[in-house]
């Protein structure tokens, strides 16, 4: 969910009102994301790093945020649509926040339509740290320490290897993006700016994933000559 | 008087005959009845200064309410040598109980004319309620009923000399002692404007804090209301009491309308049942708590679209939640523990009646007998005289929240210790040096649970000294004594 600034500051506009902006944009690509088939979808609203910014955005984006998330609530409900938030652990988020979050979270638990990962106040890097307490906390040792049992320590351990990240703006950085999931992702770096991506250009980035030839680190199919 | 309510038993099981009692053991309108009852019970000031004093009913009330129930069920229990160990056991409990009110007048639960006192209340409302709710009973079934709550009386005294014989004398009788015992006791206001404001969610409700409250802000005015426009008239004047328009009208409604139910199929409404069920904590090993957290669960749900949906408040001041590492560790506040375990009897103080209480409880569960008994509640006095002499900096006798939180970190002491290794051998029935599954089940009610310290499916007398110590004084959080001690 890149670009909300710039958006703003080539209106003239506060980079409050870029963020205002991204909300359609939100409900629009979740809405697309559900329609094309997508099990499962993650947004990256707010880095650990995110922190760093004014005071007064980080203020006004906690108090949209929570504005968006009890206004879309019985929708996404409706929807099927499992909520969840990834991260939210950082004792500068407003508690008014976190309880929201909680509640979303609780009452699309028993949804089975899409699961929409918000990754909100994350850090690839602390999930990881995260997983390797958990390990030490649970006496495993170090020769039982597999790659499946390291990600089952993970936060939320049901969620898949990344398919495919899109990065608007044209911004091409991982930015510290669940570090462990998007081992063997695809990325789509479309060059508009998040609130102006709509679902079109969702299912262009879906088009070219589609087009991408995934192999794992293992070798194309037909290849010339022996592949030994 | 805490258990006296369980007098409500029927004395049946006493009679050979069908028992009129038990015609109301399962009616709704007995709950209306039973609260009426409860007031004018501690309305008299023997009564009342024992409830304050010792009653766990503010801050642990559905706890009471099912002991009180499960208490009710032996005393009119088919088999003879039931009801006389519950009448034993009841006079035992009743005879820990005495002290002085606040105007220093002393009372004792074992006083007979008290005792007296508190089957009336209840033979009174059984017959009141009937008359409300617009079946009065007839002559021949008053007498009856009359006889049998008498019987009861004498199980518990060995006569019921102080119940007049016939029926005729007994409404003198219970008009004299409402015109010129009963007062205006601390007691009586707790009951009619406090519990049910305050009353805390059961363990079933209590992923609902939000669902509970709202229920209960409707309710428990109504309950009041209800109940004050119950009481006797020459009460109300003395007391104080407000006569509200419509009052009366809404309280013979509601006694009406619990009355209709006695058109639904039997079964359908089981006192039992229900008590048991509001009482069943997520972590038991019930097969009805299967049911019990789907329901919950969707309650939850119900109560978080009731947040989400509720209209911003327009001040979303960011308030930015402490670090909590205590939460995290799974331990409690010094705050919070003092007010969930130590003080049960809920009047923001610790005191001997709030140990006794413990003893109480663990003791009933355990379903001791003497010299178990005492030994139990031997332990718990040198405890509290440990933490008297520990805490107590004020020298008021008793130890406030604050006097507790100053001094936490001293509060293992030999005594305690020594509580818990009696709390082990009284568990321990069959003397074997561990905690076998059936034992664990007698105290706890629930399976072992798989993160206790259990080695070969039993639980050793380090391990269960341990775990009492790390909830007493490490304020640790345990899946088996928090629904002991700590739930409402």
């Amino acid at each position: 969910m890149d670009g909300n600034g710039r958006w703003a500051q080539r209106r003239s506009l506060p980079r409050t009102a870029g963020h205002r902006a991204a909300e359609a944009t939100v409900i629009d690509i979740i809405e697309a994301a559900r329609a094309a088939g997508v099990e499962w979808l993650s947004l990256y609203a707010f880095s650990t790093e995110n922190w760093n910014r004014p005071g007064t955005e980080v203020d006004y984006l906690m108090r949209l945020v929570r504005r968006v998330v009890r206004k879309h609530a019985p929708l996404l409900l409706a929807r099927g649509i499992r909520c969840r938030f990834l991260g939210a652990a950082d004792p500068r988020l407003p508690r008014e926040l976190a309880q929201d979050f909680d509640d979303l979270a609780t009452l699309t638990a028993g949804n089975q339509g899409m699961t929409l990962t918000v990754a909100f106040d994350h850090g690839g890097r602390r999930d990881i740290v995260e997983a390797a307490r958990s390990l030490i906390r649970n006496g495993i040792q170090a020769d039982e320490v597999t790659e499946r049992l390291f990600a089952d320590h993970l936060p939320f351990p049901d969620t898949p290897d990344v398919d495919l990240v899109i990065r608007t703006s044209g911004e091409q950085r991982i930015s510290n993006f669940m570090l462990w999931q998007v081992a063997y992702a695809e990325w789509v770096f479309p060059d508009v700016l998040w609130p102006d991506f709509r679902a079109p250009d969702f299912l262009t980035c879906l088009h070219t994933y589609r087009r991408r030839d995934r192999r794992f680190g293992g070798v194309p199919p037909q290849t010339n000559g022996d592949p030994a | 008087m805490t258990t006296g309510t369980t007098g409500t038993a029927d004395e049946t099981p006493l009679f050979a005959s069908e028992p009129q009692f038990r015609a109301f053991f399962d009616d709704p309108r007995w709950a209306l009845a039973i609260i009426r009852a409860t007031v004018l019970e501690a309305a008299h000031p023997q009564v009342g200064a024992a409830l304050a004093d010792n009653s766990t009913f503010v801050a642990h009330p559905w706890r009471r309410l099912r002991n009180t129930f499960l208490s009710m069920r032996r005393m009119f229990d088919a088999d003879p040598a039931v009801r006389e160990r519950e009448a034993a056991r009841l006079n035992r409990l009743h005879a820990r109980m005495s002290g002085s009110d606040t105007r220093g007048r002393s009372y004792d639960a074992m006083d007979r004319a008290t005792r007296a006192w508190v089957v009336a209340t209840l033979y009174e409302s059984a017959v009141t309620m009937c008359r409300l709710s617009g079946q009065p009973l007839d002559q021949g079934t008053m007498e009856r009923m009359y006889a049998e709550y008498r019987d009861f009386l004498a199980a518990l005294d060995g006569d019921a000399g102080e119940l007049p014989e016939d029926l005729n004398d007994f409404w003198r009788y219970f008009d004299r002692v409402v015109e010129d015992e009963l007062e205006n006791t601390e007691a009586a206001r707790i009951i009619l404007y406090r519990l049910f404001d305050h009353l805390p969610a059961p363990a079933l409700l209590g992923g609902a804090p939000t669902l509970w409250a709202a229920g209960r802000a409707v309710v428990g005015p109504l309950l009041g209301a209800i109940t004050v426009a119950s009481l006797p008239e020459p009460y109300r004047r003395k007391a104080g009491l407000p006569e509200m328009p419509g009052a009366p009208t809404l309280m013979q409604g509601a006694y009406l309308a619990a009355g209709l139910t006695r058109f639904l199929p039997e079964d359908w409404i089981d006192a039992e049942s229900i008590i048991e069920t509001l009482s069943l904590s997520p972590d038991s090993d019930d097969p009805r708590a299967r049911t019990a957290t789907a329901l919950r669960a969707r309650m939850k749900r119900a109560s978080a679209l009731l947040r989400l949906l509720t209209p911003l408040s327009g001040d979303t001041d960011p308030d930015p939640v402490p670090p909590t590492s205590e939460a995290a560790e799974g331990r409690r506040s010094a705050e919070e523990f003092f007010r969930q375990v130590l003080d049960q009897t809920g009047d923001g103080h610790l005191d001997w009646p709030d140990l006794a209480a413990m003893a109480r409880e663990l003791a009933t569960r355990l379903d001791l007998d003497e010299p178990e008994e005492t030994r139990l509640y031997d332990a718990f006095a040198a405890w509290w005289r440990e933490l008297q002499a520990a805490l107590d900096t004020d020298g008021d006798g008793r130890v406030s929240a604050d006097e507790y939180a100053a001094a936490v970190p001293s509060l293992a002491g030999p005594a305690l210790i020594r509580v818990a290794e009696v709390l082990f051998d009284v568990t321990d029935k069959d003397g074997s040096g561990t905690v076998d599954a059936d034992e664990h089940r007698a105290l706890f009610r629930t399976a072992f649970h798989r993160d206790l310290t259990i080695t070969d499916g039993t639980y050793d007398r380090s391990a269960f000294v341990g775990d009492f110590l790390s909830f007493m004084s490490g304020r640790r959080r345990n899946t088996g004594y928090d629904p002991l001690l700590a739930d409402a």
